[in-house]
């Protein structure tokens, strides 16, 4: 049996067993450990397994432990428990209450402030479902509370937290840096615009709906002073701080990614202390949750490396290229079919599942088009971020339904969600046209 | 004694992100202010992620944090669905049953030839490789565990259900389906 065929039978073993919920990590080890296997014990011609067993279990154990046994990597441990602590701290709260003390007059203002503090969430963490589960809990029943029409007061929040993907720090960012061995540091920077620029989108979605029907964001007479908005400014400053560490940091070439992560934690756990908001029991909580949540992300990942490897001996990626090759499509036709795969499985598939899977392939193919591997990483997070909120999986929109319940029922949170998915999809066809708003900034940076 | 066992190491796996952060921070303080470094601070982090990664695996497993597509699986039967609950947990094995093997081997043979990463300290090699074996061993036998529990409940007409046990409000992209 030829390597090429065992490929395509494990790819077709891989749909099967994750559309029979096999977990996405054993389904990949385990696929790629028996498929490489057979490739080894074939490749004499005769069926060798002695030989096939001792290279197999070597090339699994070497692919999984290296990719664990990595000083660079530490930053998704420490990206992640920034995420936790800052939480805890009450740092990541407080952006919201800033921004909704200046824009609660404003018509859909607690909305607005509700996208933007999801914007600041996502500058110190790296998950969406993070983001959208934790503001879905302060943001939404306050604006049920306030009458705000429930489309609005859940679909503004699912799509805000979508932006934990592009926003850095992100773990999605990072693992596609792990896997197309580019920069983190630069795919970091290159997130920066594009997040800024759907975070505005998300904005004016909100400002044109409430005007068009003022009755779903109903005013407010709730008034703050000029001095009560300064105070709630000034008391967002930690989380200022933190982004203005990573971000900084990373610019001006002060710090690596990884350590940025490092001294933001630190950072936010004397802040925290400091302030009073976070006690050793809560420190100790917001690690064991980090460890949780990362050792999975991990297991994905270093399966992920093993049926990369895997991969590789197939020979599956170069005939993909050839294939594409030899069909001569534009740029523009390869980028239109990528974006429309990624658009059909994040409607089914997590975000990490979906790169894991599609990139071993999709790389080969977008080097050989030699197009930027940085400007491609945002479009690729820019696409799993819009399957964040794409029925019938749309999982931020099932985190808020759970955080909300009754009030709002999923088909309603995704009637809302449409006009933001309209931004969405925007904002993606500019970042497929100018790749400079994805690159202005890394190629800036030092 | 499975769920101590995943106490313990999940609190190793905890004290070892603690470690990481103070580590790396230390690292940057001290070129920042004395142009100099902690000695095999790289090697040291290297070896911190091995804890700080793999010791918590049992617990996740435990918890049922492993992310699955159970958008089809849902419209199939209470005890069809269970059964693949039980099948994704005897595919689990499946996967960490050569990784186990491979990572025995490589623990006892770098340990007997005491090997050791160049640098100030010389640290040795086996602590890295004997944790990734400790790890993947109690989720290898917590993945077994549940499929006996598993198997058991489904027998006894029950139904298992998959659900996170401790869904963090926090969990991430792990931690919903």
């Amino acid at each position: 049996m030829d390597p090429a065929t065992i490929g395509l039978i494990a790819f077709a073993a891989v749909l099967l067993l994750l559309a029979l919920r096999v977990p996405i990590a054993f389904t990949l080890a385990s696929v790629a450990t028996i498929a490489t296997f057979f490739i080894y014990a074939f490749r004499s011609g005769s069926f060798a397994p002695e030989r096939a067993f001792k290279a197999t279990t070597s090339m699994v154990r070497s692919n999984s432990f290296d990719l664990i046994h990595s000083y660079d990597l530490s930053m998704i441990p420490l990206f992640v428990a920034l995420g936790h602590i800052a939480y805890r701290a009450d740092i990541t709260t407080k952006i919201y209450y800033a921004a909704k003390v200046w824009l609660t007059r404003l018509p859909g203002g607690v909305a607005m402030a509700s996208v933007m503090g999801c914007g600041g969430f996502s500058a110190i963490t790296g998950s969406s479902i993070a983001c959208a589960s934790t503001m879905g809990k302060i943001c939404t029943p306050e604006m049920l509370r306030m009458g705000y029409d429930p489309r609005l007061a859940t679909a503004s929040v699912a799509a805000g937290g979508t932006l934990g993907s592009l926003i850095p720090p992100s773990v999605l960012f990072i693992i596609y840096g792990i896997f197309t061995e580019t920069s983190i540091s630069s795919l970091f920077l290159a997130g920066v615009l594009p997040g800024l620029l759907t975070l505005a989108g998300f904005i004016l979605v909100i400002a044109v709906w409430v005007w068009h029907t003022p009755s779903i964001a109903p005013a407010t007479d709730q008034r703050f002073s000029t001095s009560e908005r300064f105070h709630a400014a000034l008391d967002s400053w930690p989380a200022v701080l933190l982004f203005v560490l990573i971000i900084g940091g990373i610019y001006g070439g002060i710090f690596t990614a990884t350590e940025a992560a490092a001294v933001c934690v630190v950072s936010a756990t004397l802040i925290g202390f400091a302030q009073r908001k976070l006690t050793l029991s809560g420190l100790w909580e917001a690690v064991k949750e980090t460890c949780v949540q990362t050792t999975a992300i991990f297991l994905i990942a270093a399966s992920a490396k093993i049926f990369v490897a895997f991969v590789a001996l197939t020979g599956v990626a170069p005939m993909v290229v050839g294939v594409v090759t030899d069909a001569q499509l534009s740029v523009v036709v390869l980028m239109i079919c990528i974006a429309l795969i990624y658009l059909l499985l994040g409607m089914f598939l997590d975000p990490i599942g979906i790169m894991v899977l599609t990139l071993p392939l999709m790389i080969p193919l977008v080097e050989s088009y030699d197009l930027n591997l940085i400007w491609f990483g945002v479009v690729v997070i820019k696409l799993l971020e819009i399957g964040l909120i794409t029925p019938p999986v749309g999982l931020n929109v099932f985190v808020i339904a759970n955080v909300v319940g009754k009030e709002a029922p999923i088909d309603k949170i995704f009637a809302g969600i449409t006009r933001f998915l309209s931004v969405d999809i925007i904002v993606l066809i500019l970042i497929m046209s100018f790749p400079m708003i994805s690159l202005l900034i890394p190629l800036g940076a030092r | 004694m499975l769920v101590n066992l995943e106490k313990i190491l999940l609190g190793l796996g905890a004290l070892a992100v603690i470690a990481l952060g103070i580590l790396i921070t230390t690292n940057v303080v001290m070129r920042a202010v004395f142009s100099g470094a902690v000695p095999d601070s790289v090697t040291m982090v290297r070896e911190l992620m091995v804890a700080a990664i793999v010791l918590p695996l049992a617990a996740a497993t435990a918890a049922r944090a492993h992310v699955s597509v159970a958008f089809i699986s849902d419209k199939f039967n209470p005890r069809l669905r269970s059964w693949l609950i039980v099948m994704g947990s005897v595919v689990g094995m499946l996967a960490l049953a050569p990784l186990i093997y491979a990572g025995g081997r490589d623990f006892l043979s770098v340990f007997e030839k005491g090997s050791f990463y160049y640098g100030d300290l010389n640290l040795p090699k086996w602590p890295g490789r004997f944790l990734f074996v400790l790890g993947l061993s109690a989720t290898f036998a917590r993945l077994l565990e549940l499929t006996i529990r598993d198997t058991r409940t489904i027998l006894a007409g029950g139904e298992v259900d998959d659900a996170q046990h401790h869904a963090g409000d926090l969990l991430g992209e792990s931690g919903a389906r």
